[in-house]
């Protein structure tokens, strides 16, 4: 009675904790879209005002950068302006121009390796056309400073304010301005190295880039075509559903076992009737040490036809089991989890061993004094606490659970079921994302699949994240 | 404020007419580009230095040393070098080429050098001016011949024909072979003769050493070694000669009785010819008499004497017992246990591998003098002694006689079906894997969960296994 009586208040909690989630959402929204207009407006302000109070040395800025600030007699910040319109003009000229131009082409001229003739990769030409645009977006933003700059400067000498001179400028960099110069170059680095490889994953999905279509045959836009081949095509719809709900059960299941085990296990083995902790903790981290891959090719052995685990069935009399063969979806599927877990027990015991060495032991005993049970104190101490040093950790072992290649490559690759396209009933979407766009080359649907991976995995996270006590209690354990 | 604006978009203006300007130059001179020349004049690039991608065996066994040493001191006064591209043995000329990084010769199987000519990626080569074009096999050359643009060109020079053989133990027959299973009293056991006395064989061996112990046995996996069941009784991977990807066969003529065939044999096997854990295992039990024949591919048998030697077997007694021999001849009724109708031979799917030249390259001459050099017959013989492999060459091969005879006779008999030489055929293996291994599956499944006791069953399957590969090449195009 007392049990149903919890159940039944728990989840009464959780639902009125989900609508008051979404209604405060709402009202986050509505509130967003309604004070809109009045912070574009507030935004556009300063703008405006530069428009309609710069005078004529802030016009000549606009038209040449720098030109203001040398009229203003701000000699180098002048000159490094204008040496910076030069060098962006001259990047234009020599190349800028006919990148941005074949981001939109994508090329007109195909290649003819047999005669030496250089024709338009597509690739290369969507790559250098997203870094045009990156240069562009630099220069502009540049430009901005570069006009707010010569106002500035009109402001102070308006109002016969002394004008900073360039050496305080720089050494502002070093003080007050420290963060400008401390994050420059890892802006350009993102830019570079994360920003430009996303955007061109993202493009590549909006192109007919694969299959036939591969360099020197150009490239071309087809628009949100394949998207709507993921959703519509016969073969491929089912797939891709099929697929997508094992993937999320796969996320969740893996996830919540691999947590819990390593939990459970960091608890077992920080129980003070437990001999000799640190010889039992060296087993899971030599399980965690041992690469994931061998492990995995390991496991497959054990359980193929061949291995040991059968041996040992059939040198009993019995029968060889097909652990992984082609009619063990759900045997291979738990053999997966089995695996996964496996692995990655080990490094949820370690985080979960370092969290609980820090819980405030008097919190235990002021609950046994209460007449707490030991499974009232985990629920209502430990891990209220647990989860919400880990809720992050928790979200990225979710999102790399989704996206657990190895696990069923190693395992169960290599096979196509019958009612999936080029897909195994264990294929997650990084798995069949692999199929099509590694063993068959089509690309771009390839990265059609990577960004609703991406949309997926995100709005979980960030859902979860939002309603976790990592973000909402946040100052409770500070 | 106008005033600024003008200013802003003055700005803004220079800079589009700079776009503008640009891009209508740009197109034109990429309009003007163009034009080409033949690449082959027959004067060798002076100071040029040959990237060679050779197979990982042939690297680690000496040969591409000896190759390059050899010709670099034939071609020294021309300053030419050729040097190990060091490259995985599977680079992609496709994805490497174009940016200088592939090698300029390569040696690889067909199926993977065809994938290249319809992007060009490789050189149509004067196979006329090599002096092993009447040496080589029509089959061989054509593994290499494709049409681009409306004509027919030669893409690669044919070194190695591979091909399935049979290996088994002389010894591990029985006793009375030459009384009883010998019924046309050629010399040669049935056994190794045709599939049905296999079969009976191989029953009774499993029967009698309580499963510890088989006839033949063979994991049906590999595409590679059980298409040829499908083959051999009218079954084809594409039509048109292996050359029309929209003509998938496997499931014509009666090919589902080879489907049949790989159910029975797999029924005298035990559960590992499902998945592949007997295949790197095959060398060690043939050695220790747990099997008495299986098939494998001729470049393994040093594997197979090497563990035979491990168990304390002289070299006589390996020479003598371990036998070679063609494919086994299949029954024409498609079944294993009726040999009434008489037999076929056994088609099997081989492959030719050979040297191609890069488009790429900057020294097509000093690469294709490079490539006759690594075929003439001189270097194809060292080849041969050095790692094992049949001579596409029929006069290295006729003069070897053993292993290169038999192989190169199957491929003239037309028992070997080349792998396809178009890139289509990267379509071909997983869904052949996946039916292969359903089939060999459905021997140990519980009768109520049988599923290809019927040949209407097993036709059904082939069918699905076309339709499968077709959607694999054509859904996206």
């Amino acid at each position: 009675m007392e049990k149903e009586k919890n159940k039944r208040s728990f989840f009464t909690s959780v639902k009125e904790k989900t609508v008051l989630f979404f209604k405060d959402k709402k009202k986050k929204i509505v509130n967003f879209f309604k004070t809109l207009p009045a912070r574009t407006k507030a935004k556009f302000a300063g703008a405006k005002e530069i428009l309609t109070q710069g005078n004529g040395k802030v016009c000549a800025s606009m038209c040449v950068m720098g030109l203001g600030q040398l009229m203003y007699k701000q000699w180098a910040k002048g000159i490094l302006y204008l040496l910076v319109q030069a060098a962006f003009l001259a990047y234009f000229v020599l190349k800028g121009a006919g990148d941005f131009i074949g981001f939109f082409t994508l090329g007109v001229k195909e290649g003819n390796a047999w005669y030496g003739e250089q024709g338009d990769n597509s690739v290369i030409m969507l790559l250098m056309g997203i870094l045009s645009v990156i240069a562009i977006i630099f220069y502009a933003v540049i430009y901005i400073a570069n006009v707010k700059d010569a106002y500035r400067i009109q402001c102070a000498a308006d109002t016969l304010k002394p004008t900073p001179s360039f050496k305080k400028e720089l050494t502002s960099l070093l003080n007050k301005n420290f963060h400008k110069t401390a994050l420059a170059l890892p802006i350009v680095g993102v830019c570079v190295f994360s920003i430009l490889p996303i955007i061109f994953m993202i493009a590549i999905a909006f192109t007919n880039y694969g299959g036939e279509v591969v360099p020197p045959a150009l490239i071309d836009w087809v628009g949100f075509e394949n998207f709507g081949k993921i959703l519509t095509l016969g073969q491929f719809a089912p797939t891709f559903f099929k697929i997508f709900g094992w993937n999320i059960l796969w996320a969740v299941l893996s996830t919540f076992i691999n947590y819990f085990a390593g939990l459970g296990l960091a608890l077992l083995l920080s129980k003070k009737c437990v001999k000799g902790k640190t010889f039992w903790r060296l087993f899971p981290i030599l399980a965690y040490a041992v690469p994931g891959f061998i492990t995995l090719i390991a496991f497959k052995f054990m359980f193929s036809y061949g291995g040991p685990i059968n041996q040992i069935i059939t040198g009993a009399g019995g029968t060889a089991v097909g652990f992984l063969d082609i009619d063990a979806k759900w045997t291979a599927r738990l053999i997966g989890l089995s695996v996964n877990a496996w692995l990655n027990i080990p490094s949820g015991m370690l985080l979960a061993t370092g969290i609980l060495s820090n819980v405030n032991s008097d919190l235990y005993e002021a609950a046994r004094v209460d007449g707490a049970s030991s499974w009232k104190q985990f629920v209502r101490i430990t891990l209220p606490y647990v989860l919400f040093a880990t809720m992050p950790v928790l979200i990225s072992q979710f999102i790399a659970n989704f996206n657990n290649f190895g696990i069923f490559y190693f395992l169960r690759g290599g096979l196509y079921m019958d009612g999936y396209f080029l897909a195994s009933d264990t294929d997650l979407l990084i798995n069949w994302l692999y199929n099509m766009s590694i063993d068959n080359n089509y690309y771009s649907i390839g990265a059609a699949i990577s960004i609703i991976i991406f949309i997926v995995t995100s709005i979980i996270s960030l859902a979860v994240y939002v309603m976790s006590p990592s973000y909402k209690q946040e100052e409770t354990y500070q | 404020m106008g005033k600024n604006i003008s200013a802003v978009m003055a700005h803004v203006a220079v800079i589009l007419a700079v776009l503008l300007v640009i891009g209508i130059l740009g197109s034109i001179a990429s309009a003007q580009a163009g034009g080409g020349s033949e690449k082959f004049t027959g004067e060798i690039e002076r100071g040029a230095t040959i990237r060679v991608l050779e197979n990982d065996t042939a690297i680690k066994q000496g040969y591409l040393s000896e190759l390059i040493t050899a010709f670099n001191k034939k071609y020294e006064e021309y300053g030419v070098k050729a040097i190990d591209a060091n490259m995985d043995q599977y680079t992609d000329l496709e994805n490497d080429g174009p940016y200088g990084y592939g090698p300029d010769v390569l040696y690889q199987a067909n199926d993977r050098i065809m994938r290249y000519p319809e992007h060009k990626h490789i050189l149509p080569l004067p196979a006329e001016e090599f002096d092993c074009y009447d040496k080589v096999s029509e089959k061989g050359w054509q593994a290499y011949t494709q049409k681009v643009g409306g004509d027919e060109y030669i893409f690669g020079v044919p070194v190695n024909v591979q091909g399935p053989l049979l290996y088994y133990r002389k010894d591990l027959l029985p006793e009375n072979w030459q009384t009883e299973w010998d019924d046309d009293k050629n010399g040669i056991p049935d056994i190794v003769e045709y599939w049905t006395d296999m079969y009976r064989y191989s029953k009774q061996v499993k029967l009698s050493g309580n499963g510890k112990k088989f006839g033949y046995m063979r994991s049906f996996l590999e595409p590679y070694f059980s298409v040829g069941y499908l083959y051999s009784y009218g079954g084809y991977s594409f039509g048109d000669g292996n050359t029309n990807p929209a003509d998938i066969g496997h499931s014509a003529g009666n090919a589902e009785y080879g489907g049949r065939v790989i159910r029975q044999l797999a029924s005298v096997m035990d559960e590992r010819c499902i998945d592949d854990s007997v295949t790197t295992g095959a060398y060690s039990a043939l050695a220790s008499g747990e099997f008495f024949a299986t098939i494998t591919t001729p470049d393994v048998y040093t594997m197979f004497v090497d563990e035979m030697k491990a168990k304390g077997y002289s070299d006589e007694f390996i020479a003598e017992n371990l036998v070679t021999t063609y494919i086994p001849k299949l029954p024409v009724s498609g079944d294993l246990e009726d040999e009434s109708q008489g037999f076929i031979e056994c088609n099997m799917m081989g492959g030719v591998q050979g040297y191609a030249i890069s488009s790429y390259t900057t020294c097509p001459n000093a690469s294709l003098a490079f490539v006759k050099f690594a075929t003439s017959y001189d270097m194809i013989k060292r080849r041969n002694e050095l790692l094992g492999i049949v001579p596409a060459r029929s006069d290295v091969a006729d003069n070897l006689g053993g292993l290169s005879e038999i192989i190169n006779n199957n491929l003239e008999r037309g028992n070997i079906t080349v792998m396809p030489s178009i890139k289509e055929s990267a379509q071909l293996w997983t869904p052949l894997q996946t039916l292969f291994q359903d089939l060999a599956k459905d021997a140990f499944r519980k009768s109520a969960e049988v599923k290809y006791e019927t040949l209407e069953s097993i036709k059904e399957a082939l069918k699905k296994v076309d339709k499968q590969i077709y959607d694999g090449i054509f859904t996206l195009q």
